[in-house]
């Protein structure tokens, strides 16, 4: 029996050494002496040193404030969040990362989740950013997130393969006459005119969609899925499809891999796809350069955007007000907005940061092209795209529906195939 | 004597103790959840409408017929080729034992982070795979994209990690089969190929049966392949029960309804296991 | 007759190697992308010979993760867990294999069927459970949940049946108390079984992603699945880092498994008992 002791014993100790040794909390941070606060947030990748970099910023004025950020990979931070919240909004940081396409998500789904940042009158500072960010941080009619970057789409072609075929991006106007362009291209390179993770991924027909100022959704949150332009949109991809001009690469690391190796002509991506480029494509410096998306009629609108993320503040924590402070003061301030754009390559969403030095300087990369005041000017045109909180499931059946086109369905009845298996998860109407 | 009584349950105490508490009330907790259903925070009680809308889920049924698709092609051949390269392994006469042993081991020790990357870009379009099969003069083969191939790959890759891990188990097994069985064997003439058969697979089938429990477990349950080699696509084809459940919970937020198709793998691996001890008539 | 041997002797090492080889090569290949630049993963033909970035590689990615700490992170709760786990599972594996009490085939059916629970549904409440102790974010928060690991209760039982009864009884006849027979008698034979069972355990817990992912929130706590997957930013991946990340992290085990495998293989006996 003493034994049976000694062992309980020794594995008490064993525990309670465990929890000696914890690490810092992980929670909300603390309101330490001296008013000192500390703000904590979850984030990913580079947008961690940005944030701490608009820390440095803020804290001339606050020196009181200080911020741990931790650095969470992308897809997990969701992960993370998803769990903090269903567990009844425990666990979480003072300010967290959030996609852009998954804000009305997650603000829907958890309603009491989020601190309602028009309460705290972010209102005001409303008109500081374009309209369709402004769009994509509201839900309900309240603001839940703040705008941070953007993603302004562009077609990142390859100069010398441009050249080597003779045809000048300048020319290219329509979608038309991109499909001649590409058609012109694969004779004399060999090269496919674009990339697409054909039966996993939907990112051109999404910025398609865009710009012709639909999507999944439309503005009631009805499903837009069979409207003429998504048809339009699917078919303008399958006539490129048939003129053997899309290459088909697997995920992320296909795209990556099929833009260092030169083996299509353009890349149509946000503006963030700059990042990777320079990064993995070193040895191609000066051979890059950026042309809108062609519109689908001659003048028609050549804007669109994909991707970008907001900052989000969870309800519920000790530092709400100082959490707001240092967000809207991030949000609003050119200068610290033009740090996360040079330093870490992130397009800003602030109308005033355009007016900055950056935005008119030519780049080296890029052949010495003025590419961000390309962007800059496209953000004022960038219709909404109306994600909701189905985003998810509207990805999920796109994309079906692209693969089904890609497989020999008509891409009429494709998408009204997928509309109709939207409805039934979701229960919204379809749109005539 | 009283004393005497109570000794077991010091033994089984802390396990039981443990277990309770986390993994007890989990398991509880989801159960209960499984009557719930809606969004987020809007849960409300809807008792057995969850496992009513969940006959009547296309997904759901597509996804169940593709996990019993890998199941069922994929678990046999794990299990016979890892049978094989035990009683490869296990032969006397082998130098290097130890090595080849690691070898094969080796694919089970890897993280999902690791395995995911590489076999991601190994199996693209223009990956190393299918840079080795076109300079053999074949056609490269749409590894990630083609609803067969899809499902191909996934097999591979669950075949590469987890052979080794079963050889392990047959290769301790195989040590308690008398040698002097298989000497008996020979003297009567009977070659290699029916010695394994006669011999080996009777003599494993205890172990047999627990590798297979196992990965009809893992099978059921299976998550990391399709999560980060396909994404369940093209068309939702490689899309597996569990990958559903995940989807379900963590990225469409309706925790309920994850929670009872968690339930449904819970049954259908009860029903399976039942199944697989009738049919090898094993007590127990 | 002798040709036929040796024929046959060649295409079974044939055979082997080829095995090892497709075995092999993945972790090869990561090895290799540890060295080279970002970008030669995707290179054709494929980047096949090592390149001279391996120490930048390292340097860069112990910039972004901290290589010391995330090493030390994941080497302390896997060893820490295996010593506990192995303890407590075999200590309730000793008592379902020779003891007959009541309660025993229940508590053992429930262990066994707790392991058909897919892991994703009790993230949830384990979390919540984990945040009303306050332990969120601490070592014991990934240790504790699986010490009673079904899977091991039954490896270990599995092993302990063919443990002759007679040596206990006839120690227990010598006046040995119960937990000398358990520590000094069953304990020292089962080494083999408790080396198989330990590297389970430890790769279990190695290996280990979402429940530290959700239950960790400092980098400083990072273990290496967790951290090796910050690298994976939207836009920007340096597979030079990451491959270099995954050599890393994958050596640790190969050395835990290499110190035991001689073991293991007999230990593995278990189920096959006569």
């Amino acid at each position: 029996m003493k034994n049976w002791w000694k062992a309980t014993g020794l594995a008490a100790a064993g525990a309670m050494m465990l929890a000696g040794c914890s690490g810092t909390d992980g929670g909300s941070g603390s309101g330490g002496e001296d008013g000192e606060t500390t703000l904590t947030a979850w984030a990913w990748n580079v947008n961690v040193g940005a944030l701490e970099d608009a820390m440095a910023l803020y804290q001339e004025e606050n020196p009181d404030v200080k911020i741990e950020v931790e650095d969470i990979g992308r897809l997990d931070v969701y992960d993370k969040l998803s769990t903090g919240l269903a567990a009844g909004g425990v666990g979480l940081p003072d300010i967290v990362l959030v996609e852009d396409d998954r804000i009305g998500g997650y603000a829907q789904a958890f309603p009491d989740g989020f601190l309602n940042l028009s309460e705290k009158g972010f209102e005001d500072n409303a008109d500081q950013f374009p309209s369709f960010k402004q769009d994509l941080a509201t839900v309900n009619d309240s603001f839940y997130a703040m705008p941070f970057d953007a993603g302004p789409g562009g077609m990142f072609y390859r100069r010398s393969i441009f050249e080597e075929a003779s045809v000048n991006p300048e020319d290219i106007e329509t979608w038309d006459d991109f499909l001649e362009a590409g058609k012109k291209i694969k004779e004399a390179t060999g090269v496919a005119a674009m990339p697409l993770d054909k039966f996993n991924d939907d990112p051109t027909f999404r910025m398609m969609l865009n710009q012709l100022g639909t999507y999944y959704f439309d503005e009631n949150g009805n499903i837009d899925l069979t409207s003429p332009e998504a048809v339009m949109a699917m078919e303008k991809q399958m006539a490129f499809e048939e003129a053997d001009l899309i290459k088909e690469v697997d995920g992320w690391n296909g795209t990556v891999s099929a833009t260092i190796d030169g083996s299509v002509a353009t890349i149509p991506f946000g503006a963030w796809y700059y990042g990777t480029i320079i990064d993995q494509a070193k040895d191609t410096s000066g051979d890059w350069g950026v042309f809108l998306l062609p519109a689908f009629e001659e003048g028609g609108n050549r804007a669109s955007n994909l991707g970008g993320s907001s900052w989000m503040i969870p309800s519920g924590g000790d530092n709400e007000d100082a959490a707001y402070d240092f967000l809207e003061f991030f949000s609003t301030s050119p200068e610290a907005q033009v740090i996360a754009m040079e330093d870490y390559g992130l397009f800003p969403s602030l109308n005033a940061a355009y007016e900055e030095e950056v935005f008119t300087s030519e780049d080296e990369f890029f052949g010495g092209q003025k590419i961000w005041e390309l962007f800059a000017d496209e953000m004022a045109d960038v219709e909404t795209p109306y994600y909701t909180e189905d985003y998810a499931l509207g990805l999920d059946e796109a994309i079906k529906a692209q693969a089904d086109s890609f497989n020999g369905t008509d891409p009429a009845e494709a998408l009204k195939a997928a509309a109709e298996r939207l409805a039934e998860r979701t229960d919204r109407e379809i749109n005539n | 004597m009283k004393q005497k009584a109570l000794i077991p349950y010091m033994f089984v105490g802390p396990a039981v103790i443990l277990f309770s508490i986390f993994m007890a009330y989990p398991i509880i907790y989801s159960l209960i959840l499984s009557f719930q259903s809606g969004q987020g925070s809007n849960l409300e009680f809807t008792g057995f409408d969850n496992f009513q809308r969940l006959m009547s889920d296309a997904i759901f049924i597509t996804a169940l017929k593709n996990t019993f698709i890998l199941l069922i092609v994929q678990v046999p051949i794990m299990i016979f080729l890892a049978l094989i390269i035990a009683s490869l392994l296990n032969s006397a006469l082998l130098k290097f034992k130890g090595l080849f042993r690691v070898s094969f081991f080796l694919p089970a020790v890897t993280s999902l982070v690791a395995y995911s990357i590489i076999f991601s870009i190994m199996l693209m379009n223009d990956g190393v795979i299918n840079q080795v099969i076109s300079a053999v003069g074949l056609d490269r083969i749409p590894w990630l994209s083609d609803p067969f191939w899809a499902k191909a790959s996934l097999v591979i890759a669950m075949t590469w990690r987890w052979v080794g891990y079963n050889m392990v188990i047959f290769l301790a097994g195989l040590q308690n089969i008398p040698e002097e069985l298989y000497e008996a064997a020979s003297m009567d003439g009977a070659s290699r190929i029916k010695q394994f058969f006669h011999i080996t697979i009777p003599s494993l089938k205890p172990v047999i049966l627990f590798t297979t429990i196992l990965s009809t477990i893992g099978t059921l349950q299976l998550f990391d392949e399709p999560f980060v080699l396909t994404n369940g696509g093209p068309s939702d084809a490689t899309l597996t029960i569990g990958m559903y459940l995940y989807q379900t919970g963590f990225r469409f937020y309706d925790f309920g309804y994850a929670s009872t198709i968690a339930y449904v793998i819970v049954i259908l691996i009860a029903v399976m296991t039942f199944i697989q001890f009738k049919v090898t008539g094993d007590q127990e | 007759m002798k040709k036929n041997k040796t024929m046959k002797k060649i295409m079974l090492y044939v055979a082997l190697v080829i095995g090892t080889l497709v075995s092999l090569f993945p972790f090869y290949w990561a090895a290799i992308g540890a060295t080279n630049t970002s970008g030669s993963m995707f290179t054709q033909p494929p980047t096949l010979l090592p390149g001279s970035m391996l120490m930048e590689n390292i340097r860069n990615l112990n910039e972004s993760i901290g290589i010391g700490r995330v090493m030390f992170n994941s080497l302390f709760t896997a060893t820490v867990y295996t010593v506990l786990a192995l303890f407590i599972c075999t200590m309730a594996a000793y008592a379902f294999a020779k003891f007959n009490f009541k309660g025993r085939n229940t508590i053992f059916t429930i262990f066994l069927l707790s392991m058909m629970v897919p892991y994703h549904a009790t993230i949830i409440p384990l979390f919540k459970m984990m945040a009303a102790l306050n332990w969120l974010n601490t070592y014991q928060a990934i240790i504790l949940p699986n010490l009673a690991y079904p899977f091991a209760i039954f490896l270990m039982r599995q092993n302990l049946l063919a443990f002759p009864t007679s040596l206990i009884e006839a120690a227990r006849i010598d006046g040995a108390g119960e937990w000398k027979i358990f520590f000094r008698i069953v304990l020292p034979s089962m080494k083999p079984a408790l080396a198989a069972t330990a590297i389970f355990l430890f790769l279990y817990q190695w290996n280990s992603f979402l429940w530290p992912l959700v239950a960790l929130s400092t980098t400083d706590m990072y273990t290496f699945p967790v951290a090796l997957s910050t690298l994976f930013g939207l836009s920007r991946i340096d597979y030079g880092q990451v491959m270099a990340g995954v050599t890393i992290a994958t050596i640790p085990i190969i050395i835990f498994f290499l110190l035991l495998q001689r073991q293991f293989i007999s230990g593995m006996l278990g189920s096959a008992v006569k």
